[in-house]
């Protein structure tokens, strides 16, 4: 029980160091903003397309891709400044360390992208947001696991000084590319390998934009079995993310460095 | 039961034996200095046993607690001032300690006054709601023994808790340091400044090459330095080697140490037959007298006598 009240303590304490990071939040919020409310209004207004509706859901996953992968920078600025050593020394276990960054990358992520969709609801007919509401758990779920990617990365870029970023960067190159969170499944069909299409498909972002656009920008009803694909293909990469961070807090332990 | 046992621990890095088959025990609550130079052990035992770093082999226990197999059990007892503060930049020192006294289970009823009064103790007041990327050096250590004295633990580990504090600072904290041992914790301090183990320590345990040299009282450890006195001579001499070789010959001479080839550090049984004597063996040797003095023995004297070398000096690999 007391574990437990430690680790939210420390998920807690990482959480608002998301938030406190502003030079992290003002990029994050002009980019996503503008976006939104620029870019999106102004391409709504000038095509037939419902650019808003499409365009819209890419930003919220987009900003919740963006804050999940912080967690990597926390946990990278943790092993270089030797706070992990301090949080080693707390009443917590390793793996409830563990446990806690996924959690407050998860929490710090959705929070992040709520106040984006908030935004957007502003504009959407008032059903959406049940919707938005009844996808948040899910989207929690996909958060905590691309906090693990993030956590993965800064485990093997512990090793590696700055290269973290160039590893955060390549990664988020590949899996937005291997989306639908920009392009529509018709255009990824006509310019991909059918091998590289099955992966846009089962990408967890492609699923998280799909959900956005059909449940809460175009009011269709809510199909369970889609929500749990969502949860299906984010699992394992959250299960990789805390294999990865507790292997490298191990050798923190053994080697003294990492 | 002790409140620290360790047998036959030892750390490896590689190829570099850091602590090797170390037998070593604390009693409850008792202070106990680790005194040793640079690269003795010292860092990696305060870590072993905070449970951040494993034991290559061996067993420590902490209140009877093994530290590889119950280390979460040992993290509820322990508290930890790391030789460098550890903290994320943009936390404020006030956010930082009522995190850490909240994790360490201090009640919420005393835990903003407490850290208030610590705040005023340790002189960081004004700095209560800066940066931690934005504290002096001196303000970062206050800072991160302050930690201790928020949760004050059965068991206290404190690395070099005054490196980087200027002496009214040090004096502040060794203050609360006896404090906290009176309250019934455990201490244990790693330093290699020599004023503050014998001024803090029950007992002093000599770390040196990751081995322990000698563990005793600071009274016990000087009595061990047969002679009782040191005549500290610095000499402008042309042959300095003969001249320690006739002088370590002197009636009374116990040892003699050279830490440079200008300076002896003699430890004799009565400086005030000696000193004569050695002077007029300088005078036959043609070695000018630069200074001499005569004093008591120092840990730091203790250090030399175990060891051969002086507390600052780095080991040979």
């Amino acid at each position: 029980m007391r574990e437990i009240y430690v680790i939210f303590a420390i998920a807690r304490n990482d959480f608002s160091y998301f938030f406190r990071t502003k030079w992290l939040m003002a990029v994050l919020l002009s980019l996503n903003l503008s976006d939104m409310l620029v870019v999106a209004m102004v391409y709504k207004g000038m095509m037939e397309y419902p650019y808003f509706t499409y365009f819209v859901p890419a930003v919220i996953v987009m900003g919740l891709f963006a804050a999940s992968l912080d967690t990597g920078r926390r946990i990278w600025l943790a092993l270089r400044e030797g706070v992990i050593q301090y949080e080693l020394s707390l009443p917590v276990s390793t793996k409830g360390l563990v446990i806690a960054y996924l959690l407050a990358g998860g929490a710090a992520a959705i929070v992040y992208a709520s106040s984006l969709m908030a935004i957007a609801l502003l504009v959407l007919p008032g059903g959406a947001i049940w919707s938005a509401f009844m996808l948040l758990p899910f989207l929690f779920v996909l958060a905590v696991g691309l906090a693990g990617i993030a956590a993965t990365l800064a485990a093997i870029a512990s090793t590696h000084g700055e290269f973290f970023f160039a590893f955060q960067n390549i990664v988020q190159v590949a899996l937005l590319t291997l989306s639908t969170v920009y392009y529509p499944i018709e255009v990824v069909q006509n310019y991909l390998p059918p091998f590289l299409v099955s992966v846009v498909v089962a990408n967890p972002l492609s699923l998280a934009a799909t959900a956005l656009r059909q449940y809460t920008f175009a009011g269709a009803p809510i199909e369970l079995s889609f929500l749990g694909q969502i949860l299906l293909s984010a699992t394992p990469f959250a299960v990789v993310g805390a294999i990865a961070y507790f292997w490298a807090l191990r050798k923190l332990q053994i080697k003294g460095k990492i | 039961m002790y409140a620290i046992e360790t047998k036959d621990l030892t750390k490896r890095y590689g190829k570099t034996d850091a602590l090797k088959n170390l037998d070593f025990t604390i009693d409850e609550n008792e202070i106990m200095v680790l005194l040793g130079p640079n690269g003795s052990g010292k860092t990696t035992l305060l870590l072993i046993l905070a449970t951040v770093l494993k034991p290559t082999s061996g067993q420590a226990k902490v209140m009877g607690l093994d530290v590889s197999t119950q280390s979460t059990r040992v993290r509820e007892i322990l508290g930890v001032a790391f030789q460098e503060a550890r903290g994320f930049w943009r936390h404020k020192p006030a956010d930082i300690l009522k995190f850490h006294a909240n994790v360490c289970g201090v009640p919420k009823s005393r835990r903003d006054s407490l850290i208030d009064q610590i705040f005023k103790d340790l002189e960081l007041w004004e700095a209560r709601n800066k940066l931690f990327m934005h504290l002096s050096g001196g303000q970062a250590k206050r800072l991160e023994i302050s930690k201790i004295f928020v949760q004050r633990p059965k068991f206290a580990i404190l690395d070099e808790p005054t490196s980087q504090v200027d002496l009214r600072g040090k004096r502040q904290i060794w203050a609360q340091i006896l404090k906290l041992r009176e309250e019934g914790s455990t201490i244990l301090i790693a330093t290699n400044e020599v004023r503050e183990a014998e001024y803090l320590a029950d007992r002093v345990t000599i770390l040196d090459k990751g081995q322990m040299v000698v563990c005793d009282t600071v009274r016990e450890l000087k009595d061990s330095i047969t002679g009782g006195d040191i005549v500290e001579l610095e000499v402008e001499a042309a042959d300095p080697r003969s001249l320690q070789q006739e002088l370590s010959q002197l009636e009374g001479t116990v040892k003699i140490a050279s830490p440079n080839s200008n300076m002896f550090k003699a430890y004799v049984s009565m400086a005030e037959s000696w000193v004569p004597r050695m002077t007029d063996i300088c005078y036959r040797k043609k070695a000018r007298i630069l200074s001499i003095r005569v004093t008591e023995p120092s840990l730091d004297d203790v250090f030399l006598h175990f060891t051969g070398r002086a507390l600052g000096e780095t080991p040979n690999a």
